[in-house]
């Protein structure tokens, strides 16, 4: 199995996921994905998710918050600014309650529930979330790459999808129970028909967000998540714990990839013990992870020699994760 | 008493007889609904918006959309909710 076969043999996995550990090279992989599919004419989008991103640094330009920013033809690149889209998120609040009662000043007490709320530990991740809904149901682009969150993140963003969904479910349901008061009610006054619940419309909008959104990162036909491991002990025990973590919540786990291998070639050569004890050691672990893994070892890449930023160098990323191979345009339509 | 006279006169004699029936039969529903409706409606804001009174309420997120729609509530709810209670509540 190679890492291209997987986008050859599964043409509708449009997904496209990274995670594992923090400064393993998601955030490398992820650019380079973006890289080899935009080279071969296929509209992608590269998206962080990580309030600490580092798109910007890896692109060597400042996109921080700038929506999706074009890097080369058909590549685009997006870093969402949470705490710019929770202050665009109040003022809305804010302008609707103004709208509705026709007020010029939001009453005190409502003004510091908002500005509370914005406090609140979760925010800053519900916000994210829900700019990620806004990115994946645009559907203006034939790739989405995530470049997710560290592993522990990740989890809490999926576990998030559904406390989300049950709370939304049980104020939905009594919500329903409300209306349907209401109608009886009515009936009874001979009123013609009684009001539409405006909340309750509210309470299906976000439920269907919140369904949008968690069901893309758990499609097994659309999408497609690797794990970026290294070979060192402590990364394969936590990358193995995680997996069978996110099999728990139906992540589709495609397949793991080795990163930062010490070229072996290098121990024929003249190097220094600290080198060789290196290799010998990597060397041990990339057993280990065979073993581990098995066939969802995809393939490995090799450390490089330096930082990997500027397109050139994501070039040479993406040479090492896919080779020469090319997308078949079967399934695509570019 | 013209034609027309009578038939107003049958109309509001029906209207009236309507409006007894409702009275006898479907007020004391009607208000048992919207009383409970009303309570629902309370329970419903300390759900969503809880954070209000102090009690921390997942996720802030998606309440602050509710936000917009209970702003008239809010004052009656919180009076509701905080008030003192005595044995003459059960009797209302």
């Amino acid at each position: 199995m190679s890492l291209a076969r997987i986008f050859n043999d599964f043409p509708n996995r449009r997904y496209i996921e990274f995670g594992g550990k923090g400064g393993l090279g998601k955030t490398t992989f992820s650019a380079a994905t973006a890289y080899w599919l935009a080279k071969q004419g296929h509209k992608v989008l590269v998206f962080s998710v990580d309030p600490q991103a580092s798109l910007s640094d890896i692109f060597e330009r400042d996109i921080f918050g700038q929506g999706a920013v074009e890097i080369m033809p058909n590549l685009f690149a997006q870093e969402i600014d949470a705490d710019q889209h929770i202050k665009e998120y109040q003022e809305e609040i804010r302008q609707k309650i103004r709208d509705m009662y026709g007020m010029d000043e939001i009453p005190e007490e409502i003004e510091n529930y908002i500005q509370a709320a914005a406090a609140e530990p979760a925010m800053e991740e519900s916000a994210i979330f829900d700019a990620v809904v806004d990115i994946v149901v645009g559907a203006d682009y034939e790739y989405y790459i995530y470049d997710l969150v560290p592993l522990g993140h990740a989890l809490y963003y999926l576990s998030m999808a559904s406390v989300y969904d049950q709370w939304i479910g049980k104020i939905t349901s009594l919500r329903e129970e409300m209306q349907e008061y209401a109608q009886v009610a009515a009936i009874l006054e001979r009123k013609k028909e009684s009001e539409e619940d405006q909340i309750l419309a509210e309470l299906q909008y976000i439920k269907n967000r919140i369904n949008t959104s968690s069901s893309i990162l758990t499609d097994r036909e659309k999408t497609a998540f690797f794990f970026v491991v290294t070979p060192e002990e402590m990364i394969i025990i936590d990358t193995l714990k995680a997996a069978e973590l996110f099999a728990k919540y139906q992540v589709p786990i495609s397949g793991y990839i080795v990163n930062r291998v010490i070229p072996p070639e290098l121990a024929e050569q003249d190097i220094p013990d600290y080198l060789r004890n290196r290799i010998a050691m990597q060397k041990t672990f990339l057993a280990q992870i065979d073993q581990t893994f098995g066939d969802g070892v995809l393939t490995s890449v090799q450390e490089f020699e330096r930082d990997i930023t500027g397109l050139d160098m994501i070039g040479k990323v993406a040479d090492a994760l896919f080779g020469s191979t090319l997308l078949a345009q079967a399934g695509g339509e570019a | 008493m013209t034609e027309e006279e009578k038939q107003n006169l049958l109309t509001r004699i029906g209207q009236s007889a309507k409006e007894f029936l409702y009275g006898m039969a479907g007020h004391d529903m009607t208000r048992f609904a919207l009383k409970t409706r009303g309570s629902m409606e309370h329970l419903f804001i300390l759900i969503t918006m809880g954070d209000l009174l102090g009690i921390p309420i997942l996720p802030p997120y998606y309440s602050l959309r509710l936000l917009p729609y209970v702003v008239p509530q809010i004052s009656t709810w919180k009076r509701r909710m905080l008030r003192e209670r005595d044995l003459t509540d059960a009797l209302a």
